[in-house]
C-alpha cells in the first residue's frame, strides 16, 4: 500500500511556503497520476461496464434482452460443463503447483548456497518461456502419431495415451502443463520467503529436539502462512483466467470437455460471432474474481501491518 | 502495408509475380489499388497461382492488385471478415468460409452478372457452391477454385488390400469407368474394411473433432442417409427422425474401430496419420499424399484417392468450397467483379489447379477434366478420381445444409455433428439421450 | 551418537535434495530441449518413426535458415519489437511517475487509487478482450500493432506501478525531506532522487513490461488477424501452423527463436527478473 507516514513530515511544518507547495502538491500529483487514471479508466473500468452493457444485448446487438444471455448460458448443459471445468482445472493446478514449488523451494534451500543460482536458475526457465509457444512444445509431445511421451512409456511397456483424446486424459495434459509452468513461479516466492524464515527459529526448534516434520509443521508453515496464501490466491486468478494452454493444446476439445471460461467465451464471442453472448461468459468470472480479490485485500493489509509492526 | 507484403512476399515467389504487379507504377501513372484477401492456401505453391494470375491481369488491365494471403488456422481468416463487416472497412474482394456468404449477405456486393456469364460459358455450377453463395436467389459470391477442396478417400491400397481384400485401384482405376466392386462400396463394406484394419493395427484415420476435416466427412455422412439435424428454417428435426438415429447407430459402430483419440484430431492429425503408415484411410484432400511424397516417399507411392463410399441416400462427396466475395462498401468494385471474372475462367483454373498439385476443385462440373489429376504420381492416377466425376456417381455435400447460414455457421464451427457421435461413442450416452442434447443445443444456439 | 545421527540426517537429506532436483530439471528442461531436437532434425527424420524421438542422428540448421529466411518470421519479430519498445516506454512514462505521487504524495484519493491500481492488476486479460474488441474495433485499430500498443498498458500499468510503489516507500523519508528543504520541487526530487534511488525497482518493472509484452496472447488473438500486424506469438501459432500439414520442424525453431529474447533477457538479469517477481506478490 501507499507509505503511511510519508507525508507526515511536511503536514507537521506549518507556514506559507508549506502551503503553497500543498496546493501545488495536489495539481502535480494529479498530473502524475493522471496518465495511469486514464488507462484504468479507460481501458479497464470501461471496458468492464460495457461488458456488463453488451450482455444484456441479443446477437445482432440491435435489442436490450436483460439477463436473458445468462439464463441461456445456465441453461446450457455445454457451460455449466465450462464452469465446472473451470473451478477443477484453476484449483487442481494452483494445488499442485504450491506442492511441487513448496517442494522445490525447500529442495534448494538445502543445498549448498553457492548451487542454487544453477538449480535456480534451470528451474525457472518453463516460467521465462512465453506460454503460448512452449505449449506449441507440449502439444507435439503430446501428439497422438509422433508422441515422444508415448515413446518414454512404451520403453517401460506402459502402453500409449491418448493425451489429447479422451476428456479426462485432455484435462490432466492441459494440468500437466499449467502446472509445468507455474510450479517454478511458486518455487522462487517460497524460496525468497523461506530464506526470510529466522536462523535462530529452526536452532531453537533443534535444541527443543524438533523432528524435521515439526520443524515444518511449527516454524516454517506459520512464517510462511501469509506468503503462501497470497501466492495462491494470486495464482488462483491467473489458473483461472488461462487462455492460452487450452487455446494451443486443445482448443476446448474433445467435446468442450476441456474448455475454461476465457477459451468458451473466445469460441461463443468471437468465433461464432456472438459478442453478447461471449461478453456474458466472461462476466461469470468476475463474482469469483471479487471474492478472491477481497482475500488477497486482507492478506496484503495485514502482510503490510505484520512488516510496519 | 499490404503492398509492403505482397513485394515481400513477391521476392520469394519469384521475380515474374514481381515485375508483374510493380513495373506499370513505374509510369507514375494514377492506378487504381484492388486490395484482396484470399486464403493462404495449405499447399506451400498454392499462393503462387493467385499471385501470377492476378498479376497478369493488373498489368493487362492497369490495375495495382495487392494481396493478403489469410490463414484459416485459429480461424483468422473468419475472424477478419468478422471484423471488417464489422468496421465496414477493408479489403475489396474477401475469401469466405463456406457458411458465411449468407451471414454477410447483406454486405455483399450481388455478383448475378459474372455468374451468369461464367455459366453461360461453363455450365451450371455444382449444387452446394450455387446453395451456399446464392442468397434470396441472387448470387452473392463467386464460387472460387483457390482452396476449395474435396475429401475423398484417401487409401493406402496395399493395406486395403492385404488386410480388407480391396483391391481399390481395381474399384476407381485412373479412368472414367467403374471397376469391379465400385457398386458394393458402401458404407457397410467401409465398416467392415475399417475393422479389418483396425485388427491389422493400421485403422482408418478419420477425425472426429471440431476442425473441417471431421465436420466435412461426417456431413457427407449424415447425408448419405438422409440425416438432417434441421429444416431449412433452422427449426430441429430430431424428435422421430430414423435417418438421423440409422447414421448414428453407424457412426457409432464405426468409431469403435478408429484410433482411441480421434475425438480430438485436427485437421493435420490425419495427415500425419497417414504419413506416418499408421492409417490405412483418410478422408483428405492430396496434401497429405503431397506430404508423404516429401517426407516419406514409400508411403505416398502406395496412395490411392477413391470416391467416398455410399449409403442409402444415394453417395456424398464432403466439399468445402470458399467462396470470393466483394464488399458492398468496398471502392473498386468493377475492377473486382472483373477480376473474380477473370479468375473463374476455365484457363485461370487450370492454373490454379496445376500449382496446387491438383488440390483445387473449381466449382463447374465441365471442369473435372484437368490434366494435372491424371499426370500426378507417382503412382500415376494415384488422384485421378479426386475431382468429382460423372461416372462416381455422387452428389457434393457440405454439412448441417439445409439449414439457414446464421445457424449453419454457428453449428459448424462447434461441430455439433462430430460431438453428438462423440457423446455416444466417448461419452457413453445413450442415442437419445445424445440427440436431446444436440436438440437443445441448437434451440440454445436460435435463441436470443 | 546425536551428533552422528544428525549428521547422517544432513547427508540424507542433501541427497534426497539433489535427487529432488535432478528430476525436476529434467521435467522443467524436457519440453525446451525436445523442440530444440526437434527443430534439428529434417523433415524425414521428424517422419522417420523406427528411432528414439529424443535424439537427433543428422542435425541440420536447415529449419533455423528456413524460418530466419522467412520474410512472414521477420516481420513478426519487427512487429513484436516495436509493440514490445513501445510499450515498455508508455508503461514507465505511466507507471513511474504515478507511483511517485501515490507513495509520496498524499492526496484526496490517493489511497483509494493505490487500492484501485491493485485491483485493476487483478482483472485479467479474457475479462476484457470483448469489450476491448468492440473498442478497439471502433476505432479502427483492429488488425494494427497501434491497436495493441493501446490495450498492452492494462496488463503492464497496474502492476508496475504496485511494485514501484513498494520500491518509492521503501526509499527513507529524510532524502524527500531534505530535498524539500533544499528547495527542490517535486519532478526534480522524482529525476533527481526516487529514480536513481530506485533503479533496481524501475529495472525489475522493466524487465516485467517487456516479458509480458512479449509473451502477451489473448489481445493479440483477438485484435491481429492480418499476418503482416501479427506479434510473435500469435505469428508462431497460427501461421507456422499451416492448416493441414505442418512443418514442425520449423515451428519449433520459430518457437524457440520467438522465445530467445525472455530467455535472454532472463539470462543476464536473473537477479533483477527474481526481485521483480519477489516484490510483493505476482501473479503466477
Amino acid at each position: 500500500m501507499a507509505d503511511g507516514g510519508a507525508m507526515a513530515a511536511p503536514r507537521a511544518a506549518a507556514g506559507g511556503t508549506m502551503q503553497r507547495m500543498a496546493r501545488r502538491k495536489s495539481t502535480v500529483a494529479f498530473l502524475l497520476t493522471l496518465p495511469l487514471l486514464a488507462v484504468i479508466g479507460g481501458l479497464v473500468a470501461w471496458p468492464a461496464a460495457y461488458a456488463m452493457y453488451l450482455s444484456t444485448l441479443n446477437r445482432r446487438m440491435t435489442a436490450f434482452i436483460g439477463l436473458e444471455n445468462f439464463a441461456i448460458l445456465l441453461d446450457n448443459e455445454t457451460f455449466r460443463g465450462v464452469i465446472w471445468q473451470s473451478c477443477f482445472f484453476a484449483i487442481t493446478a494452483v494445488v499442485l503447483k504450491a506442492l511441487i514449488g513448496f517442494w522445490l523451494a525447500h529442495m534448494l534451500h538445502h543445498i549448498p548456497t553457492k548451487g542454487q543460482r544453477l538449480w535456480r536458475g534451470m528451474l525457472l526457465v518453463p516460467w521465462v518461456i512465453p506460454p503460448a509457444l512452449s505449449t506449441l512444445g507440449w502439444w507435439w509431445m503430446f501428439e497422438p502419431s509422433y508422441s515422444s511421451l508415448n515413446w518414454l512409456l512404451a520403453v517401460f511397456a506402459v502402453p500409449a495415451v491418448p493425451w489429447l483424446g479422451e476428456p479426462w486424459w485432455a484435462r490432466v495434459s492441459v494440468i500437466i502443463v499449467n502446472v509445468w509452468y507455474g510450479a517454478p513461479f511458486f518455487m522462487i516466492m517460497y524460496l525468497a520467503a523461506l530464506k526470510s524464515v529466522p536462523e535462530q527459529l529452526y536452532e531453537a526448534a533443534d535444541i527443543d529436539g524438533a523432528t524435521g516434520w515439526q520443524r515444518l509443521r511449527y516454524v516454517t508453515l506459520p512464517m510462511m502462512r501469509n506468503i503462501i496464501s497470497i501466492t495462491v490466491l494470486f495464482s488462483l486468478i491467473v489458473t483461472f483466467a488461462n487462455y492460452d494452454i487450452v487455446r494451443v493444446l486443445t482448443n476446448g476439445g474433445p467435446r468442450d470437455l476441456t474448455h475454461v471460461f476465457a477459451s468458451y467465451a473466445f469460441q461463443v464471442g468471437v468465433l461464432s460471432g456472438n459478442i453478447p453472448r461471449g461478453a456474458a461468459v466472461s462476466l461469470f468470472m468476475f463474482p469469483l474474481l471479487a471474492v478472491i480479490a477481497y482475500f488477497v485485500l486482507r492478506g496484503i493489509n495485514e502482510r503490510t501491518k505484520e512488516i510496519g509492526a | 502495408m499490404a503492398d509492403a507484403t505482397l513485394s515481400r512476399r513477391g521476392v520469394l515467389a519469384g521475380g515474374a509475380a514481381i515485375t508483374a504487379l510493380q513495373a506499370p507504377a513505374v509510369f507514375g501513372q494514377a492506378m487504381p489499388t484492388l486490395r484482396c484477401a484470399f486464403w493462404d492456401h495449405w499447399v506451400p505453391t498454392g499462393n503462387g497461382a493467385l499471385r501470377q494470375l492476378c498479376g497478369q491481369w493488373g498489368e493487362r488491365n492497369r490495375v495495382n492488385v495487392s494481396l493478403d494471403f489469410i490463414n484459416t488456422t485459429g480461424n483468422q481468416l473468419q475472424l477478419t471478415a468478422a471484423a471488417q463487416a464489422q468496421s465496414r472497412s477493408g479489403h475489396d474482394i474477401i475469401s469466405l468460409a463456406p457458411w458465411d456468404v449468407g451471414s454477410y449477405a447483406d454486405q455483399l456486393e450481388p455478383v448475378d452478372d459474372v455468374m451468369g456469364r461464367l455459366i453461360v460459358k461453363y455450365g451450371p455450377a455444382n449444387q452446394v457452391a450455387e446453395f451456399l453463395a446464392k442468397h434470396r436467389g441472387g448470387w452473392r459470391a463467386v464460387p472460387a477454385t483457390s482452396g476449395t477442396q474435396n475429401k475423398p478417400a484417401l487409401c493406402r491400397f496395399d493395406l486395403l488390400e492385404q488386410h480388407a481384400g480391396l483391391d481399390v485401384r481395381a474399384m476407381w482405376p485412373a479412368e472414367d469407368r467403374r471397376g469391379p466392386g465400385a457398386d458394393n462400396w458402401t458404407w457397410d463394406t467401409f465398416l467392415r474394411a475399417a475393422e479389418a484394419c483396425h485388427r491389422a493395427g493400421v485403422p482408418f484415420g478419420l477425425p472426429m473433432g471440431q476442425f473441417t476435416d471431421a465436420v466435412d466427412w461426417v456431413g457427407a455422412l449424415f447425408a448419405s442417409y438422409g440425416a438432417r439435424v434441421t429444416d431449412e428454417r433452422g427449426a430441429p428435426t430430431i424428435r422421430g427422425n430414423g435417418e438421423l438415429r440409422q447414421v448414428m447407430d453407424y457412426a457409432v459402430r464405426l468409431a469403435r474401430f478408429l484410433p482411441n483419440d480421434v475425438w480430438a484430431w485436427d485437421d493435420a492429425s490425419n495427415n500425419r496419420a497417414l504419413i506416418s503408415g499408421r492409417s490405412a484411410l483418410v478422408f483428405n484432400p492430396p496434401s497429405a499424399w503431397a506430404v508423404a511424397k516429401r517426407d516419406a516417399p514409400q508411403v505416398a507411392e502406395r496412395c490411392w484417392t477413391i470416391p467416398m463410399p455410399s449409403g442409402p441416400r444415394g453417395r456424398f462427396l464432403a466439399y468445402l468450397p470458399w467462396n470470393s466475395a466483394i464488399w458492398a462498401f468496398g471502392r473498386q468494385k468493377t475492377a473486382a467483379k472483373q477480376l473474380l471474372e477473370f479468375l473463374g475462367e476455365r484457363e485461370s483454373a487450370e492454373v490454379t489447379t496445376t500449382t496446387s498439385n491438383g488440390y483445387d476443385i473449381p466449382p463447374f462440373a465441365t471442369m473435372s477434366d484437368f490434366r494435372v489429376w491424371s499426370a500426378e504420381g507417382p503412382p500415376v492416377g494415384t488422384i485421378y478420381n479426386y475431382p468429382l466425376k460423372a461416372h462416381h456417381q455422387a452428389t457434393p455435400s457440405i454439412a448441417f445444409a439445409p439449414a439457414p447460414p446464421e445457424l449453419a455457421s454457428q453449428m459448424y464451427i462447434q461441430a455439433l455433428n462430430t460431438k453428438v457421435i462423440a457423446r455416444v461413442a466417448q461419452g457413453g450416452e445413450t442415442i437419445e439421450a445424445a440427440l436431446g442434447w444436440l436438440e437443445r443445443e441448437i434451440n440454445n444456439m436460435r435463441r436470443g | 551418537m546425536r551428533i552422528g545421527s544428525l549428521k547422517a540426517e544432513r547427508r540424507w537429506a542433501l541427497w534426497s535434495a539433489y535427487v529432488s532436483l535432478i528430476i525436476a530439471a529434467i521435467v522443467m528442461l524436457a519440453p525446451p530441449f525436445y523442440m530444440l531436437v526437434t527443430a534439428l532434425k529434417t523433415s524425414a527424420e521428424i517422419a522417420d518413426q523406427s528411432g528414439n524421438p529424443w535424439i537427433v542422428l543428422n542435425p541440420t540448421l536447415e529449419n533455423f535458415a528456413a524460418i530466419i529466411g522467412n520474410p512472414m518470421f521477420r516481420g513478426f519479430f519487427w512487429n513484436s519489437i516495436q509493440v514490445t519498445v513501445l510499450v515498455v516506454i508508455l508503461t514507465m512514462l505511466i507507471s513511474v511517475p504515478a507511483a511517485f505521487a501515490l507513495s509520496r504524495m498524499r492526496f484526496y484519493g490517493s489511497q483509494w487509487l493505490a487500492t484501485g491500481v491493485f485491483l485493476t492488476y487483478l482483472v485479467p486479460d479474457t475479462l476484457l478482450f470483448i469489450p476491448l474488441y468492440q473498442i478497439v474495433g471502433g476505432l479502427g485499430l483492429l488488425n494494427s500493432t497501434w491497436g495493441l500498443v493501446l490495450v498492452y498498458p492494462t496488463l503492464t500499468v497496474p502492476f508496475c506501478t504496485w511494485i514501484m510503489i513498494g520500491y518509492f516507500a521503501s526509499i527513507p523519508k529524510e532524502l524527500d525531506e531534505a530535498a524539500l528543504i533544499d528547495g527542490a520541487g517535486w519532478l526534480q526530487m522524482l529525476w533527481r532522487i526516487f529514480i536513481p534511488v530506485a533503479l533496481p525497482g524501475i529495472i525489475a518493472a522493466t524487465i516485467f513490461a517487456f516479458t509480458v509484452s512479449w509473451a502477451a496472447f489473448v489481445y493479440p488473438t483477438a485484435f491481429i488477424t492480418r499476418p503482416d500486424e501479427m506479434p510473435l506469438t500469435i505469428g508462431v501459432v497460427s501461421q507456422l501452423i499451416r492448416g493441414d500439414t505442418f512443418a514442425w520442424g520449423q515451428l519449433m525453431a520459430g518457437a524457440l527463436l520467438a522465445a530467445l529474447p525472455p530467455v535472454v533477457v532472463y539470462a543476464f538479469l536473473m537477479d533483477y527478473y527474481v526481485a521483480g517477481l519477489t516484490a510483493g506478490a505476482t501473479k503466477g
